[in-house]
């Protein structure tokens, strides 16, 4: 079979519509909530993690450039180890089905169709994701570009049409809780990026050179994502005032709601959205594509188009009940996601790294026998 | 297999036999008493009287040609061979008598026979156990004229007309390069139409050729009316809407084509050539964006990209504003929307489909009717559909105008045939958004994006250079640069350097005169 | 060819879930002839205690529109006036639909507009209600009238079609006569949820202004809507008014009023009267602490210029003394209303909080919980330093010499 190859900009593209959908709005309410006015400090400081992140997990993977972290971890400890590895990232995308689902359901429903039923809303987005898995990663990958451009102009909408409300007064005092409060804080924003870190996981190794440019394409990602979230953290802050942005589940919506050109185009929320639901529905369709990658391979599959349909009914349920219930929702957002997200997300890099450099010799001496 | 044919593949399958009556029985055989056989009995002149028979068939032969060559063979005519060579075989006949411009000889009854269908005539002499196909080849023909489907204002006016080598010849008027190959084919085995595969030996992607070539030896059908029949049964989505072969009617695009890197297949009988591989945006561009300034270029293609967007989403938009999101119309246009509509009686999902409909069936029909009555359908059409159709309540005018400028819109992106794909991919876009709104809309945009994504044209991504993002080929997508700028072949072409870089005219500065 | 097959299958799937889709009917569609739209909104409190009278003016569009081409419903009214009473906001507009045929539509609202004794019992509620829904666009103007909202939601103008949109103009035009807060539900929102600032919203009344073409010497016969002026908030309820002048001084504070005019006296004259438009004005607001005592200096930069002039002398002459006179008039604006903010009603709605926080976020924090208390012993120091500098298309020299 023809080597998958994705370019160093897909990556990119990819992680930065990882990051942004749940990032600009979700996340910057949570934020709010715990320190004001400061959350664009937190959303910098969060960047700077994920950087860090994305680089370790490159480092974890750079010696095997063709293996992801699957099959990097069947090789350090043995096929047991690797069904271990997929077990976690398999449970990770399955709990960060909640998040994905609570924004792109929150933002259409709550937003523009109310009285449609929740179910059509869990229905399509799988339905789609479906589709984009069984076209398979490289279709995906271009998807993200496409979303990329998206998310640019609506970055571009959202600032002509929010700068006349912008007061810079509202985002003062900086580090008014102190930098320590930030920085748990922007841990919110580290739980977006465990996302990039594991959608590399499992994507780095289809890079044309992941050994010499992952971590820098990884980084520039995150680094990318950061900038256009800050974007909007800064604008939130300084146009909606922090008390007001904390009010909200999805405070980007506030914002594009706010936002307007001139006196005739009072509202264009609906352009944003539909922008951004590319995005939107790419993160859908990842978590499908991440679950099913992960049981394929604990099932020892060649292809993931059997266990797609299995996977989708499996993520339908699990993001309608999350869904649901809106408390239920912010609850599993603020206390329990996290919890799942962070461990797995920044701890199995951690954990491959250091295994890699304790069997560092053993992985080489494979590889000279392989030859 | 029925008893007629398997007879007919029998006899086609002999030798020419020495008796002239015998090869004259197979031919009648084979064809049997075909109106349009000619055969012509005659005695070769010289002192030896072979008799001889030519046969061809009227109206694909050039009877002026055919005459000529019996002038040269007939005894009384001067200059006519004396002495026939007896000791040597018929494919010394035209080294010595016949001033024919290509001749060679044949074997098989089939080899005769086929000759014969495609136009050449052939001789058959008594005692030879060999015919001689002589090239007289010549029938009517429409002249070159302008293309009808791709109209442009300044450029070439010449386009493809149904014989194949005349439209091979204007392609190579335009290259004169001796790397320019035609690769010729047949395919369907009772039309045996040729088909030419046109490329540049050291500009065609690697590899392009043999696929070509590959996909073309697939097909075994009986008959290629059209390029249309290649086209799908060569394709890489077979099952997609979009079309991811080209077709074009001017010789300028399929140069310009051959120039980058890519291979082009003329069909015999049609106008239409295929070209592979085919991206989205070729769709969107005209031959005039390149010769008229860039400026004018881009600003055009501009237009074009957002008559692409009106054709396809403007209905399904408007539905969906009208129908479940109200609050996003700014307030005065959404008074008036809502005055318009007062008395309308239908949905507006409804309202759109019909009006959609109408207008569909007035295009098919101003195109199918004969020409003089053509005119008056558009305009009575147009009549009831817009004036009467407001004036009775029927339809709100906001809806004849979106529909009238969706209509507009498709008819100027530059590729009609694609542009039928977006008139298809219009009505599941519009019955989505105005079912489930804005989830409908967006579901059913991504998928088709996904779709879009996913197809390929001949081992090329049919969206690139887009997506997968290629920047060097960004400067001909959605701008068009000048040309002093296009300095590089597409990424997938052999030799990229087109030019030699920075040549940029500039004015000789003053004094330097 | 499995792949093809697998296509196949697939197409025959999303075929499947297209059609149960379909079968689940039509979610929420709702042709936009068949909504009511609201362009203006009053409320009220109801006769029966705890109640709340809602009063919504509703767009006839083909009346508002008039002949577009297409026949129209009927000629009549371009809007129609409705009162209904609830417990709660929610109720009265869910009462609204006992009667109204048309599915009551907000998206399109301009206007809110509040009795003043309703604005007195706390407007929290009206808050939540207008930005918890989605329908409802944020620009929507709040005001609060001494009227009846229902007679001033419906009180045609000359000039437009629906009432609703001619306050809507009226708010947009606001900053050249300068003498009303353009308050929407945006930044009443945001000064609600504020633990600094307090609120202040517009003042809308129904005045005789407009004369009658058929009885022109009835002068002021027909009722016309007026702006001018503020309702003052604290903690969600309104306390008093503000008059236009003031209104103009507090604006400086809140919206950056750059422009403006103000009559004054000719120097030397009181009998003659002197125009000036003001341009460029520029606040700063200088918060100061020490031990326990918080200190403003407010300092006000404008340029002028002679707009009508009544005075004998020339303009050049009287120049130093006429920007004298100005800054002295703004000065005294400015002192009024922050006189008014500290002493009389002790709600910071000039923003003056927010100024504190922003250069001593330490010493807020310990004070915010009393701030209003706070705000009301703080010193102010009012500084205004006017230049005349043009005499708009005359030359006004010294004269022919």
């Amino acid at each position: 079979m023809k080597k998958l190859n994705i370019t160093n900009g897909m990556l990119v593209a990819m992680i930065v519509n990882m990051i942004y959908v749940k990032a600009i709005g979700v996340t910057q309410g949570v934020l709010a909530r715990q320190i004001g006015q400061d959350m664009w400090i937190a959303t910098l400081l969060g960047t700077l993690q994920g950087i860090g992140i994305l680089y370790i997990t490159h480092l974890a993977m750079r010696r095997t450039p063709d293996l992801d972290m699957i099959a990097l971890g069947d090789r350090l400890l043995g096929k047991g180890f690797g069904t271990v590895v997929a077990l976690l990232i398999f449970l990770f995308f399955l709990a960060a089905i909640g998040p994905v689902m609570i924004t792109f359901v929150y933002h259409l429903q709550d937003y523009f169709l109310p009285e449609a039923p929740l179910s059509l809303f869990i229905v399509c987005a799988l339905l789609v994701g479906a589709l984009g898995c069984f076209y398979g990663l490289e279709v995906i990958a271009r998807l993200a570009l496409i979303g990329c451009a998206f998310i640019f102009l609506l970055n571009v909408l959202i600032v002509i049409g929010s700068f006349e409300e912008f007061d810079i007064r509202n985002l003062l005092p900086v580090l008014e809780q102190g930098l320590p409060r930030t920085l748990a804080a922007s841990l919110h924003f580290d739980v977006d990026c465990a996302l990039a870190s594991m959608m590399a996981a499992l994507v780095l190794p289809m890079l044309k050179s992941p050994q010499k440019e992952g971590g820098k394409v990884g980084m520039l990602g995150i680094a990318t994502s950061g900038l256009m979230v800050i974007i909007w953290s800064i604008l939130e802050g300084a146009v909606l005032s922090a008390e007001v942005t904390s009010r909200y589940t999805i405070s980007c919506m506030k914002l594009a709601r706010n936002a307007h050109i001139g006196e005739f185009l009072q509202r264009y929320e609906m352009i944003m959205i539909a922008l951004y639901s590319i995005s939107a529905l790419f993160q859908v369709m990842f978590c499908l594509y991440g679950v099913s990658v992960c049981t394929a391979r604990i099932l020892r599959l060649k292809s993931i188009r059997p266990v797609i349909l299995p996977c989708c009914l499996m993520l339908g349920t699990l993001g309608y009940w999350i869904v649901k219930d809106h408390f239920r929702a912010i609850v599993y957002l603020e206390r329990y996601w996290p919890w799942v997200a962070l461990p797995i997300g920044f701890g199995l890099p951690l954990v491959m790294l250091g295994l890699r450099l304790l069997m560092g010799r053993r992985l080489k001496g494979e590889a000279a026998a392989q030859r | 297999m029925n008893r007629l044919a398997a007879a007919a593949k029998a006899v086609l399958e002999r030798k020419i036999a020495p008796g002239l009556a015998d090869n004259e029985a197979a031919i009648d055989e084979v064809m049997g008493n075909c109106a349009d056989l000619l055969k012509r009995s005659f005695l070769l002149g010289g002192d030896r009287r072979v008799p001889g028979l030519l046969v061809c068939l009227d109206g694909m032969a050039d009877l002026g040609t055919v005459e000529a060559i019996l002038k040269e063979l007939l005894p009384f005519a001067e200059g006519s061979l004396k002495r026939f060579p007896d000791d040597s075989e018929v494919e010394a006949l035209p080294n010595f008598y016949l001033s024919s411009a290509s001749t060679h000889t044949c074997e098989t009854v089939g080899e005769a026979i086929a000759a014969v269908i495609s136009g050449n005539a052939v001789l058959l002499f008594e005692g030879y156990g060999s015919g001689l196909i002589a090239n007289a080849r010549g029938w009517k023909e429409r002249n070159v004229e302008e293309p009808s489907t791709e109209n442009n204002l300044r450029g070439p006016r010449d386009g493809f007309s149904e014989s194949i080598r005349t439209n091979t010849a204007l392609v190579r008027r335009r290259i004169r390069d001796p790397m320019l190959r035609f690769a010729a084919m047949t395919v369907g085995t009772r039309t045996q139409t040729s088909i030419n595969i046109a490329y540049i030996g050291d500009l065609v992607k690697e590899g392009l050729v043999d696929e070509v070539k590959r996909r073309l030896g697939r097909i075994r059908i009986d008959s290629v009316l059209e390029s249309g029949y290649i086209e799908e049964l060569i394709e890489d989505a077979p099952l997609s809407p979009f079309n991811t072969a080209q077709s074009t009617e001017r010789p300028d695009k399929v140069a310009s084509a051959l120039l980058e890197g890519r291979v082009a297949i003329f069909v015999d009988n049609t106008p239409h050539v295929l070209i592979v591989p085919t991206f989205f945006w070729q769709f969107m561009q005209a031959p005039d964006d390149y010769y008229n300034r860039y400026w004018v270029g881009t600003f055009y293609r501009f237009v074009r990209y957002i008559a692409f967007m009106i054709s396809l989403l403007l209905p399904s938009i408007y539905v969906m504003l009208v129908s479940f999101h109200q609050e996003m119309i700014p307030t005065s246009l959404a008074l008036t929307i809502a005055s318009g509509r007062e008395i309308i009686p239908f949905p507006v999902l409804l309202e759109a489909l019909i009006m959609e409909f109408a207008f569909e069936l007035m295009r098919e029909a101003g195109l199918r009717m004969p020409k003089p009555i053509g005119q008056a359908v558009s305009i009575v059409g147009s009549l009831i559909i817009g004036q009467a159709a407001v004036q009775a309540g029927l339809v709100s005018p906001f809806m004849v105008i979106v529909v009238a400028m969706t209509g507009i819109s498709s008819f100027a992106i530059p590729g009609y045939t694609s542009s039928l794909a977006i008139r298809l991919l219009r009505f599941p876009l519009l019955i989505a958004s105005g079912l489930f709104g804005l989830l409908g809309f967006a579901t059913m945009a991504f998928a088709l994006l996904l779709h879009v994504l996913s197809i390929h044209s001949f081992g090329e991504p049919y969206l690139a250079p887009a997506s997968p993002y290629r920047p060097s080929d960004q400067r001909d997508m959605l701008l068009r640069v000048p040309i002093w700028m296009m300095d590089l072949r597409p990424e997938f072409a052999q030799d990229r350097e087109r030019m030699e870089g920075s040549q940029m005219p500039k004015a000789p500065k003053e004094g330097q005169r | 060819m499995s792949e093809a097959d697998a296509i196949v299958r697939w197409g025959k799937l999303l075929l499947a879930a297209g059609v149960l889709l379909l079968g689940s009917s039509c979610v929420g569609v709702r042709q936009i002839n068949e909504l009511a739209i609201v362009t203006a909104v009053g409320l009220d409190v109801g006769k029966k205690p705890n109640t709340v009278r809602l009063s919504a003016q509703i767009i006839r569009p083909a009346d508002a529109r008039g002949q577009t081409g297409a026949p129209s419903g009927g000629t009549g009214e371009p809007i129609y006036s409705v009162e209904t009473e609830g417990a709660s906001i929610f109720d009265a507009i869910r009462n609204l639909g006992r009667f109204s045929s048309r599915r009551v539509y907000w998206a399109h609202n301009f206007l809110i507009v509040m009795h003043e004794d309703y604005a007195r019992q706390g407007i929290q509620d009206m808050v939540d209600f207008f930005t918890r829904n989605h329908e409802l666009r944020m620009n929507t103007w709040v005001a609060v009238t001494p009227d009846s909202p229902a007679e001033l939601i419906s009180t045609i103008t000359g000039l437009e079609v629906v009432p609703g949109e001619a306050v809507d103009s009226l708010f947009r035009s606001n900053h050249v006569a300068g003498l009303a807060p353009g308050s929407n539900m945006r930044n009443l929102e945001e000064s609600f949820l504020s633990v600094s600032t307090e609120p202040i919203l517009a003042k809308l009344m129904l005045r005789p202004r407009g004369i009658s073409n058929k009885k022109p010497e009835e002068q002021g016969s027909l009722e016309q809507v007026e702006l001018g002026g503020a309702a003052v908030f604290k903690e969600g309820k309104m306390l008093g008014w503000l008059t236009p002048m003031e209104s103009r001084a507090l604006l400086m504070f809140r919206e950056k009023l750059a422009s403006g005019i103000e009559t004054l006296p000719c120097p030397g004259d009181q009998d003659r009267r002197l125009t000036m438009e003001f341009k460029d004005a520029r606040m700063d607001v200088d918060p100061g602490y020490s031990k326990g005592d918080i200190h403003y200096r407010i300092r006000v930069k404008m340029d002028a210029s002679i707009v009508e002039s009544g005075c004998a002398k020339s303009i050049a002459s009287i120049r130093e003394e006429a920007e004298a006179l100005l800054a002295a008039q703004v000065k005294k604006r400015i002192e009024r209303v922050v006189e008014r903010a500290q002493r009389e009603y002790r709600s910071d709605f000039l923003k003056l909080g927010e100024v504190f926080r922003n250069s001593y976020p330490v010493e807020w924090r310990g004070m915010s919980g009393h701030w209003s208390e706070v705000f009301s012993e703080a010193e102010t120091k009012v500084e205004v330093s006017v230049r005349v500098n043009s005499a708009v298309l005359k030359a006004e020299g010294t004269g022919v010499r």
